[in-house]
């Protein structure tokens, strides 16, 4: 039964990228190489973000929230958007075209975020017999973090490698890209300022990616129109 | 060259791939750490065959669903375990239960706090009375029968009331409906319990000489102080008889420090030698002072004038009775008797004689003077109880805690019994002479008595599961030896009759867990999420003639003309 539980678990936090990668044109084009070389960066980025909070970072006893200290969080998590501009702009991808390069940067990001960070609890919680919801407030968590990362890689595309952008549209995009970069921080203001329980926060990320990834739509539908 | 690299180049790989292999191992062994709802010590019931047949709990592990008394009627219990506190036991229902054989899982009854030596505050005395009546019920109905499922035994706390609330309401509303409102599983992994090799008994007896005076060859005549200390109980861990006999063998050492202190100076010794014994084997038919006995030389045992044998004076009033074989117009007898009736008659004490005759043809031993008799040394007991006590019952089980033992009572039973003995000794029967008088420097010494009661109540004491060498029964060697002149231990195997197993205490752990139709109920939903998304995915990039197109095949291929 247990077994079954962290199954269930597995595809919900894995499913939807292997569906997503599957259903969109990825699959036709083969950009599995793109994907694959998006998470590498993602394990370097997550390496160099380890060894900077290790060394800035205080230990805090209580569990409170400490605005300093989210702070040095917030800046050290742009090293997460220096990482995308890597991904994005340097590496050196096969001849596909803008649309799908954001999507499948942003696909392989949000992968090795979920494996990173989700697989070694839901291996360990998930298969003894002591039942929580937590497993599958992660799984959503989890679709919301790969709605968030297109979103992101969209939002990056437009900035770097995109030329020519509509000049009243470029503060919304800044701004668009700002709020989803501190994504993180937010969350964890709501979870330990404000005290607010899982589900809660996890029905706040699905909420907030869902808009940013219609208003992210937006914003890129908007700028093609030009060319 | 090249050969020489690979080698260890090999090696280097193979090291690796052992680490790798361990971190595996580790990762898959890491489920069994993950954390319970709840994880409580309890103790099984006592598991022994006697004379062949067979008692108590006969199993260890568990393994099944909870279930509390509001149990829908008709529903099926053999993989369940009941949890029944004491303050709800319907002792008839057990009974029932046990009598008919009927199939059960398990069964977990839940002791409150007042049982257990940390936490008993002074509750309603009323309340503590049924209670412990309630329970001694409940042990003698466990421990001659013969359960073929695991009996185990805890004390409530929080954590473990909020289960039962929990699993109470699921009951009372038919079944555990979903995985946040109920479905507890219990779970022990204990191994199958084994028999406990040659079970030991250790007897250990002080000497305290008298004063032998100058050219006098005979041997001084003996009087001999004896209390068993082991006890037995519904679950071992827990059975300390306080009462049973705690107060006894405190009572022992107190009146081994007081005689120590009188010997030690020679103008004070007396004529007779004082043979102070702390027995094992109690509950089995006083086996262990049977063999104590045994092992005497004939000279020594021909010397013993009278043997007094303490049994539970820990929680009486007024009234004491002293237990005899021999019939009260016995001379000895009738001179123990008066020496007691003197001295109690001074403090205020009733004291009765009650007479047993021993039936040799009989095994049964009730009271541990009946071991002395069958040997002709004369010899009574003094008890708070008045009827003989049949086999394993008032041996100290779970209910004879610290709660029920007042000291004031064992304090002035030391008394009692010394001011008799010193009379005796020293020649002063009749007279109204107040040897061990309060205040003075040989007063009796209730902090004494109150730190070795407390040691006693945290200590259990069944004789298989003391090794030889227990630091409970070296500390009574030791504390016997700063009292007397010579300190001996006797180490013996318990008589084939009983046979003990192990596993007698384990953690429990429980868990809340998700009924099967949850999970494929959610296997159900996270699947068409998944199809769900899969088809918006498609249509939303692809378009809706992509997503019909991957159902339907071309039957045929139009070939394209140019």
């Amino acid at each position: 039964m247990t077994m079954f539980h962290f199954f269930n678990c597995a595809i919900l936090t894995f499913g939807p990228h292997a569906v997503y990668y599957s259903a969109t044109p990825l699959s036709e084009y083969d950009t599995l190489g793109t994907s694959v070389k998006a998470a590498l960066v993602y394990l370097g980025t997550a390496l160099v973000k380890l060894v900077c909070l290790a060394t800035f970072l205080k230990v805090s006893e209580n569990d409170g929230f400490d605005p300093y200290q989210e702070l040095l969080k917030a800046v050290i998590g742009f090293i997460d958007v220096a990482g995308l501009y890597f991904a994005l702009t340097q590496l050196t991808h096969r001849n596909i075209s803008q649309n799908h390069k954001f999507q499948a940067v942003g696909l392989g990001w949000a992968f090795a975020d979920s494996v990173l960070h989700r697989l070694a609890p839901l291996w360990v919680g998930a298969r003894g017999l002591e039942f929580t919801w937590d497993f599958i407030l992660q799984g959503l968590e989890a679709n919301a973090n790969l709605v968030l990362s297109i979103s992101l890689a969209a939002l990056g595309s437009l900035m770097w490698l995109r030329k020519n952008k509509p000049k009243t549209l470029i503060p919304i995009i800044y701004a668009c890209a700002g709020i989803v970069a501190t994504m993180p921080s937010i969350t964890s203001y709501l979870r330990r300022g404000l005290g607010w329980h899982f589900p809660k926060v996890v029905v706040f990320e699905l909420f907030t990616s869902l808009s940013m990834a219609f208003i992210s739509w937006q914003l890129f539908s908007a700028c093609q129109r030009p060319s | 060259m090249a050969l020489s690299k690979n080698p260890g180049g090999h090696r280097g790989m193979q090291e690796s791939m052992y680490s790798v292999i361990a971190l595996v191992f580790i990762l898959v062994a890491c489920v069994e750490l993950c954390d319970a709802a709840a994880a409580i010590d309890v103790y099984r019931l006592i598991q022994y065959d006697m004379s062949g047949s067979a008692y108590g709990s006969r199993f260890a592990a568990l393994n099944h669903h909870a279930a509390s008394l509001h149990f829908p009627p008709g529903a099926d219990l053999s993989r369940a375990v009941l949890i029944i506190p004491l303050r709800e036991l319907n002792i008839t229902f057990v009974r029932e239960y046990i009598n008919q054989k009927k199939p059960l899982g398990g069964l977990l009854f839940l002791l409150p706090d007042i049982f257990s030596f940390e936490n008993g505050g002074n509750k309603q005395v009323h309340e503590k009375e049924q209670l412990k009546n309630l329970l001694a019920e409940l042990e003698q109905l466990l421990i001659h029968a013969n359960i073929p499922y695991p009996v185990y035994f805890a004390f409530e706390n929080d954590e473990i009331d909020t289960v039962l609330a929990d699993i109470k309401k699921n009951d009372a509303i038919g079944q555990p409906a979903t995985a946040t409102t109920g479905g507890y599983k219990l779970v022990i992994p204990t191994p199958e319990p084994k028999k406990v090799a040659s079970p030991t008994i250790t007897n250990i007896q002080g000497w305290l000489s008298g004063l032998k005076a100058d050219g006098d060859t005979n041997q001084l005549p003996t009087i001999a102080i004896v209390a068993s200390y082991d006890t037995f109980g519904a679950a071992p861990p827990l059975s300390v008889g306080s009462d049973s006999n705690g107060s006894g063998v405190v009572a022992l050492l107190e009146i081994a420090r007081l005689f120590s202190l009188l010997y030690s100076n020679p103008k004070t010794r007396g004529r007779y030698n004082l043979l102070f014994g702390l027995t094992s084997g109690g509950p089995y038919n006083y086996n262990g002072t049977q063999k104590w006995l045994r092992s005497f030389d004939q000279r020594l045992r021909e010397s013993i004038d009278y043997a007094i044998c303490l049994n539970s004076i820990g929680s009486w009033d007024n009234e004491l009775w002293i237990h005899v074989s021999k019939p009260p117009e016995n001379a000895y007898i009738k001179q123990i008797f008066e020496g007691f009736s003197n001295v109690a008659e001074e403090m205020d004490i009733k004291v009765g004689l009650k007479h047993k005759k021993i039936n040799i043809s009989n095994p049964r031993v009730a009271w541990e003077h009946e071991q002395f008799s069958r040997l002709r040394v004369t010899a009574a007991t003094l008890s708070e109880i008045s009827t003989a006590p049949e086999l394993l019952q008032g041996t100290g089980g779970l209910y004879d805690s610290r709660q029920f033992v007042n000291e004031t009572a064992i304090t002035r039973g030391v008394k009692l019994v010394a001011e008799s003995l010193a009379r005796h000794i020293y020649g002063h029967q009749g007279k109204n002479v107040q040897i061990f008088a309060d205040g003075g420097s040989l007063a009796v010494n209730p902090a004494y008595i109150q730190s070795w009661l407390d040691l006693l109540s945290q200590t259990p004491r069944v004789a298989p599961f003391l090794s030889k060498n227990d630091p409970f029964v070296m500390a009574l060697k030791k504390e016997l030896a700063d009292h007397t002149d010579e300190v001996n231990m006797q180490h013996e195997v318990l008589e084939g009759v009983f046979t003990f197993y192990d596993s007698t205490s384990a953690r429990l752990n429980i868990y809340q867990v998700a009924s099967v139709t949850f999970d494929l109920l959610l296997l159900l939903v996270l699947g068409s999420y998944l199809i769900v998304l899969f088809s918006f995915l498609v249509i939303t990039t692809r378009g809706l003639d992509d997503l019909i197109s991957l159902f339907r095949r071309p039957p045929s291929r139009k070939v394209k003309t140019a």
